[in-house]
C-alpha cells in the first residue's frame, strides 16, 4: 500500500534509494571488477581504476534499481523481500524507474568519458541484460533463471577488463564463465535448505519445479563444468601456478563438496549439513579463486 | 479510483515537518556527491591532459 504517511508525499529517503541498489550484492560486484581490472595486462591510473569501479558499481546499483522496480508485485509476497522499500510502501515505483534509469545512463556515460567506450557499451549491455532479458523475460518463464541471472553477475570482471585493455580476450571470457557456472550450485545450495516463498510468488525455482533429488545432480554437475572452466586459464598458459595450485585445490574440495549433496536424500532442512557446508565454502571459493588471479598476476609480474 | 488519493491530500503540520526534514537530507547528500563528482572529473581531466601529452 502506498500511503502519504509511508512515502511522504512521494518523497524516497535517501537511505531508501540507497537500498533500491542492493548494496550486498554490490560489494561482491566491486571486488570482482576490481579484480578484473588488476589481472588485466597494462596499466591504469588509479583515478582511472577508482572510477571504473565506481561506474561498474553504479551500473549494477541501477539494475538492483530497475529489477525492484519491475519485481515489486514478487516481493510484496515474499517474507525476506517484503520489507524492500516498494513492497513495503515508503517508495513509489516511479521513482524508482527514474532512479533506475538516471542511474543507468549516468554510469554508462562516466565509464565512456573516463575509460573507454567499448567498455561502456558492455556496461550498458549488462545493465540491459540483468534489467530486460533476466528480470523482465526470463526470470518468471524458466527454472533455468539463476543461470541466466548467473550471466548478469559474471559480467563485472570483464568489464574490469575491459576498462583497462579496451578489448576482451579469452581470460576475462573465462572469468565471466567462472562466476556464470559458479552461480547455479551456489544458489541452489541455498534454495535447498531456506524454506522460500519462491512457489508461492509463481517464480519457477529448480527446487520448487524439478524437485530436490534433480537439482542436486545439477548442482553436482555444474561443479565439475566449473572446475574445468576454472582450471582452463593454468591449463591454457594464461594464468601461473599460483593460480593454477589454488584452482585445483579449490575445486577439488567444491566438486567433493557437491558430490556429498549429490548423494545426499535428506528432505528436513536442519538436517541438510552438506548443502550448507557447500554453500559457506561457494562464497569463500569466488572471493579466494579470484584473489588467487590477482595474486598470481602480481607473482608474473 | 474510488479511495481518496492521499498522496494529494493536504499535509498535517507533522508531515510538513517530516516532509521538510527529508527534503533537506537529500539537497545535503545531493550537494555531497556534486562535490564529490566535480572532484572526480576535475582529477579525471588532469589524468587525460598528462597522458595525452
Amino acid at each position: 500500500m502506498t500511503t502519504a504517511s509511508t512515502t511522504l508525499h512521494g518523497l524516497a529517503s535517501a537511505k531508501d534509494l540507497f537500498a533500491l541498489t542492493k548494496p550486498r550484492v554490490m560489494s561482491l560486484v566491486i571486488f570482482t571488477a576490481l579484480c578484473g581490472l588488476l589481472a588485466a595486462p597494462g596499466t591504469i591510473h588509479p583515478v582511472l581504476g577508482f572510477t571504473a569501479i565506481l561506474a561498474i558499481s553504479l551500473g549494477a546499483g541501477a539494475s538492483a534499481a530497475l529489477n525492484q522496480w519491475y519485481e515489486s508485485d514478487i516481493d510484496a509476497v515474499m517474507k525476506r523481500t517484503s520489507q524492500r522499500p516498494l513492497p513495503a510502501g515508503r517508495m513509489d515505483r516511479e521513482t524508482a524507474l527514474h532512479f533506475g534509469i538516471g542511474l543507468s545512463v549516468f554510469s554508462v556515460v562516466l565509464m565512456g568519458v573516463a575509460l573507454n567506450w567499448f567498455s561502456a557499451a558492455f556496461l550498458a549491455f549488462s545493465i540491459f541484460f540483468y534489467a530486460v532479458v533476466y528480470t523482465i523475460w526470463l526470470k518468471r518463464s524458466t527454472p533455468q533463471n539463476i543461470v541466466i541471472g548467473g550471466a548478469a553477475g559474471a559480467f563485472p570482471p570483464a568489464i574490469g577488463w575491459a576498462a583497462v585493455t579496451g578489448d576482451v580476450t579469452l581470460m576475462p571470457v573465462l572469468l565471466f564463465a567462472i562466476i556464470f557456472f559458479w552461480t547455479p550450485p551456489h544458489f541452489w545450495a541455498l534454495a535447498l535448505f531456506v524454506n522460500s516463498d519462491y512457489s508461492k510468488a509463481g517464480v519457477p525455482m529448480m527446487p520448487v519445479v524439478a524437485g530436490r533429488r534433480s537439482t542436486r545432480k545439477q548442482i553436482f554437475a555444474y561443479s565439475l563444468v566449473l572446475a574445468v572452466v576454472a582450471i582452463a586459464p593454468f591449463a591454457l598458459g594464461l594464468a601461473g601456478s599460483v593460480y593454477g595450485i589454488s584452482a585445483i585445490v579449490l575445486n577439488i574440495v567444491f566438486s567433493s563438496l557437491s558430490l556429498k549433496v549429490a548423494m545426499s536424500e535428506t528432505f528436513q532442512p536442519e538436517d541438510m549439513e552438506a548443502e550448507k557446508r557447500l554453500f559457506k565454502f561457494s562464497i569463500l571459493y569466488l572471493f579466494a579463486l579470484f584473489f588467487a588471479v590477482v595474486a598470481d598476476r602480481l607473482v608474473m609480474a | 479510483m474510488s479511495e481518496i488519493d492521499t498522496s494529494q491530500a493536504p499535509m498535517s503540520p507533522e508531515e510538513q515537518k517530516a516532509f521538510q526534514a527529508r527534503q533537506k537530507q537529500r539537497a545535503v547528500i545531493m550537494a555531497g556527491l556534486l562535490l564529490f563528482l566535480c572532484v572526480l572529473f576535475y582529477l579525471i581531466t588532469i589524468v587525460k591532459i598528462g597522458a595525452a601529452s
